[in-house]
């Protein structure tokens, strides 16, 4: 019979490891506004704006052009491209999920999705244009 | 001796107890997200139709999203006026021919929306678009000679289909941007329908079609875009219905500190200049909605509500460029003006 006491050290090692296990869980950051950036309709990026501190920008690019993105705390923006519209530009900073940006020319999406736990929130679904 | 068994004894009646509550614990651990949940959504981006289309369903088959996409390729191969292969670029070419049904589909539709319209949704206005360069992006004013003569040659009337043959007048082309994105709307919800999905969102270029409610019961807010700025007029509530917004903001060009927009009076053949600076339309079928859009914000303001005065199947949201919002009965309770539109004076319109 195993002794009373290795039940005692199984179980509390059990309770240290479930602990342990929530407390990673717990603390692991929450999802916040996460863009992800798209091309042709497959996520190429993914950057999470809540954990932004300090601006920066970064490039896509491929063979139908280039666009340059910048972060900022809790919002995203195209700054610059080369595409004959100019539309995503145009489009400004986006920090919520109703209306992605687009550019057509060079099959680029960032969308905002929307955040599970912002049940109930003002932001709409989608917007007619 | 006695007394640390006695603890130990204790110890593992309390762990015994606590070991349940843990487990409980640790199932609750398990956040949103780390699960797949079956009532997630499920999306896709499908570029087609000069614009970029957003599908949004909750259930249905696991093909179902790319059979979505298929269906959108394939309308799109009959529509586009741009794809010399299509249907209609065949038609625009030879003037007479047979067509597919969904081609048949939608041009009957357009032409009942022509006729209900009184011609101000005009689907062989085509030629004179193309004058402006507002199909191809290559934008000029037409001289008043050339328009004239492409102007005389709109008329929708002279557009007959019987069947599936179509036969165009003389010098006639037809266009069914008007409406081709609100009848892939219709088809795309109901192969949503009948795969057993009760809840879907698509956003076809600006053009929103709802299935059902949101899968919690609640309704779909839809937002109307700021035709002055980048932010929203206001926010529809709504479910199974379609939510279609004409403007002349989306698409122009400015000459001689003019501004060009993409909408033309099919008597003139010149953009409509009318106060109006966006329409929506709601209601249960996505093609006569995207054609009404266009053909009330041709009509005005005072046309327009005394078009809707006439109608039982749509309702529409009116915003003017003096900063009024016109909102139909039907609509009254559940569009909330937003943003800069929030202090707006808002106008019910009711029937006599």
């Amino acid at each position: 019979m195993i002794k009373t006491k290795t039940w005692v050290l199984i179980l509390g090692a059990l309770l240290l490891t479930a602990l342990l296990s929530c407390l990673i869980l717990y603390t692991r950051p929450a999802p916040g506004t996460v863009a992800n950036i798209y091309r042709d309709g497959v996520p190429v990026r993914s950057v999470d704006l809540s954990l932004v501190t300090e601006p920066w920008e970064f490039t896509l690019s491929d063979e139908r052009g280039a666009n340059v993105i910048r972060v900022e705390p809790g919002r995203i923006a195209v700054i610059d491209a080369d595409c004959p519209d100019r539309i995503c530009v145009e489009a400004g900073w986006l920090s919520d999920s109703a209306s992605p940006i687009v550019c057509l020319p060079h099959r680029l999406v960032i969308r905002i999705e929307k955040n599970a736990a912002a049940e109930g929130d003002p932001v709409p679904d989608t917007v007619s244009r | 001796m006695e007394t640390v068994k006695r603890f130990y004894m204790y110890s593992l009646r309390g762990l015994l107890c606590v070991l349940p509550v843990l487990c409980l614990l640790l199932a609750g651990c398990a956040r949103e997200g780390d699960v797949p949940d079956p009532a997630a959504p499920r999306t896709a981006t499908v570029f087609a139709m000069d614009t970029v289309m957003d599908l949004t369903v909750y259930g249905g088959p696991e093909s179902l999203l790319s059979d979505a996409e298929e269906l959108i390729r394939t309308l799109e191969e009959a529509f586009s006026v741009t794809d010399p292969a299509s249907e209609i670029s065949e038609l625009n070419r030879t003037g007479a021919g047979d067509v597919g049904d969904d081609t048949a589909e939608v041009l009957r539709t357009a032409l009942g929306v022509c006729e209900r319209t009184g011609g101000r949704l005009d689907i062989t206005v085509y030629p004179v678009l193309r004058a402006w360069g507002f199909t191809a992006g290559d934008y000029r004013i037409p001289t008043d000679g050339e328009l004239s003569s492409l102007v005389s040659r709109v008329d929708w009337r002279r557009v007959s289909l019987e069947g599936n043959h179509v036969t165009l007048g003389e010098g006639q082309m037809v266009d069914l941007g008007a409406v081709a994105k609100g009848y892939t709307g219709d088809r795309l919800l109901s192969l949503f329908r009948e795969a057993g999905v009760t809840s879907a969102l698509v956003n076809l270029g600006g053009n929103v079609q709802t299935l059902g409610t949101k899968p919690d019961g609640s309704l779909w807010r839809v937002a109307v875009a700021d035709p002055l700025g980048s932010g929203y007029a206001g926010v529809l509530e709504t479910a199974d219905r379609a939510v279609i917004t004409s403007g002349g903001y989306e698409r122009y060009f400015e000459e001689n500190g003019r501004i060009y927009r993409h909408i033309l009076d099919p008597e003139t053949g010149i953009p409509v200049d009318n106060g109006l600076i966006s329409v929506t339309v709601a209601g249960e079928r996505g093609v006569l909605c995207d054609g009404l859009s266009t053909a009330l914000f041709v009509m005005g303001e005072e046309a327009a509500a005394d078009f809707w005065r006439g109608s039982e199947d749509f309702d529409m949201i009116l915003l003017t460029d003096d900063g009024r919002i016109l909102v139909s009965e039907g609509l009254e309770e559940t569009f909330t003006p937003a943003g800069t539109w929030a202090a707006a004076p808002v106008t019910v319109i009711r029937h006599d």
